[in-house]
């Protein structure tokens, strides 16, 4: 397969609006979880990663014609697009990751200008190719909580072929009533900031992003490479992990053999701290032996973003390679899971070549996808 | 593989206008008086399985597994990392909408995790993977209508990239509305149909009787 390269990217987060300065505050240590009162959401206060809607008002994007999650998204691409000049032209491919839209919606329309049928996922699709005048559709995928992660893999794909030079990835999602009664009906919400592969771990904080990635299949300075991927399902059950992490140790093994890579530097798993996922990673990281590697969870600084966190997770990851340094994995005190993972406990510098991002879901699905520092 | 060898369709299942096709025989007419339940029941009894798990699956997952159950009897899947590219319009909406009825009850406001679950497009896709435990990777796109045009180079892609066997790929679009529009089809180096756009469009436009 051709090496496809991420050149750069755009993370608009509750810590703020772009990456370099959602590095700085990952570096200060700085998390976007706090619990908050939103009748409006929830029907109890939550803990979770919310973007500020003050600073949303804030944006160049039209509140009268999109939706709150269109404008983020719009806004991330938009940054993407003005700082690389990237062309939105036929040759540049536009991939959605988002697992629920504009779900908020449905059943509780908003009104105005804005039609019930945002509620579907192409309708949305739709606006963001209008808004920056793309001559064909997005691609949309909607994978559960692997979606960020997969819609890379998906991006590297479309880009074997020659219909596209280059490639857009966005992800995002928004919290709404409709998601967090969802996650509280399974009981897999903690109402304290979350401590994934903690002993005492009992649930996910739920987050909002909107992040955006350019890549293609030309090397540039400073551009991060793809160098392999492996997805595959459970087949075990919809809404728990196998207990022998069978779809990700499969993953695994063949992001590494694509990858044919010596040594791994970094995993940036999943980590949602549910009891059963970081059990299953631990599990799965044991059978083919990379427990020694550091490794961390980024969900207690921006919480569960869904759609978007396999996308985000790895950006900040590419930021880690190259600047050089491993953060903290936050919430982490007690080993808490059969097999003994290496949990960055503090910042650290560190030379690093290789990382490998992790991300399971809901459907039994995984996926692991490895890169180089170039 | 050779890039330029073509790949075949080897066996495809549509459910439309309440009918069910299997490689383009009909294989249960027309009841276009059944509501959606009730008539996914009669294409589950009409496979003459026993899988009470069935029951428990909203209406996509209900459509996906029998159309592949129907396709595995053509072509056995059971074992294989045979991947999955699904796609639809409607994402999961008829359970989208069941989880909202509930949350948005003025008298009797819940949510349960029965229904949440399904309430991903990919959940079917999970499914049929239990069911014939197929290991292997699981992709659910999002379109305004059935594309081909999309499917066609990506699902060949695939196979000529990875080695692979066969894939299942197709569209598998069931709205809030009770309608049901599903071709689901296996894609593999030997056959005689070929697997083009315009080869889709004729399967997917066709009137079968």
């Amino acid at each position: 397969m051709k090496p496809v390269y991420l050149h750069g990217d755009h993370i608009l987060s509750p810590l703020g609006d772009g990456s370099q300065v959602n590095f700085a505050q990952l570096l200060e240590g700085h998390s976007g979880v706090h619990v908050h009162d939103r009748p409006d959401l929830h029907t109890r206060p939550i803990c979770a990663s919310l973007i500020n809607d003050a600073e949303i008002s804030g944006l160049a994007e039209p509140s009268e014609d999109y939706t709150r999650l269109e404008r983020l998204l719009i806004h991330a691409v938009q940054a993407l697009v003005s700082r690389f000049d990237i062309p939105m032209d036929h040759k540049t491919a536009v991939i959605l990751s988002t697992t629920k839209g504009n779900i908020g919606l449905l059943r509780h329309p908003r009104g105005g200008s804005i039609a019930g049928s945002r509620v579907y996922l192409s309708q949305l699709a739709t606006q963001i190719r209008h808004h920056f005048k793309l001559p064909h559709d997005l691609v949309v995928l909607s994978n559960a909580c692997i979606s960020g992660a997969l819609a890379l893999s998906v991006a590297r794909q479309l880009l074997q072929g020659d219909q596209y030079q280059r490639a857009i990835v966005v992800g995002g999602d928004e919290l709404s009533h409709f998601i967090l009664s969802g996650f509280d009906a399974f009981q897999a919400m903690s109402d304290e900031p979350c401590c994934p592969y903690d002993r005492d771990r009992i649930g996910i904080n739920l987050g909002e992003a909107a992040v955006a990635a350019y890549l293609s299949t030309e090397r540039r300075a400073g551009s991060i490479a793809i160098l392999g991927a492996g997805s595959y399902n459970d087949a075990n059950h919809i809404s728990g992990p196998s207990r022998t992490g069978e779809g990700l140790y499969r993953s695994i093994q063949t992001a590494l053999t694509e990858a044919g890579v010596e040594r791994l530097d970094y995993i940036s798993a999943h980590g949602t701290a549910t009891p059963y996922n970081d059990e299953m990673e631990a599990v799965a990281l044991g059978r083919v032996g990379l427990t020694e590697i550091p490794l961390n969870s980024l969900k207690g600084y921006y919480g569960h973003t869904l759609g978007a966190s396999g996308l985000l997770e790895t950006l900040v990851g590419c930021h880690c390679l190259r600047e050089g340094i491993l953060l903290k994995s936050p919430g982490f005190e007690h080993v808490g899971t059969s097999v003994r993972l290496n949990i960055i406990t503090e910042h650290r510098r560190a030379p690093l070549d290789t990382f490998m991002k992790l991300a399971s879901g809901f459907g039994g699905t995984n996926v692991a996808i490895i890169f180089r520092n170039t | 593989m050779n890039p330029m060898q073509p790949v075949y369709i080897t066996a495809f299942c549509i459910l439309r206008n309440r009918q069910l096709v299997v490689d383009g025989r009909v294989v249960l007419a027309n009841h276009s008086g059944l509501s959606l339940g009730d008539w996914l029941k009669s294409a589950y009894q009409q496979l003459g399985m026993d899988y009470p798990k069935f029951y428990k699956m909203d209406a996509l997952a209900k459509a996906t597994l029998i159309a592949v159950e129907w396709i595995s009897r053509t072509l056995p899947v059971a074992g294989t990392n045979t991947p999955l590219v699904f796609s639809n319009y409607s994402s999961s909406m008829v359970s989208d909408d069941r989880h909202a009825a509930g949350i948005y009850d003025p008298d009797d406001a819940s949510a349960s995790p029965g229904v949440f679950v399904y309430t991903l497009p990919n959940i079917g896709m999970g499914e049929v993977s239990i069911r014939h435990q197929l290991h292997s990777e699981n992709v659910f796109f999002i379109f305004e209508r059935f594309t081909p045009e999309f499917l066609v180079p990506y699902v060949t892609g695939m196979l000529e990239r990875e080695g692979l066997q066969q894939v299942l790929a197709g569209w598998v679009e069931v709205g809030a509305d009770g309608t049901c529009d599903v071709l689901l089809y296996a894609v593999s180096r030997h056959g005689k149909l070929p697997h083009t756009i315009e080869q889709l469009n004729a399967l997917y436009n066709k009137d079968y009787e």
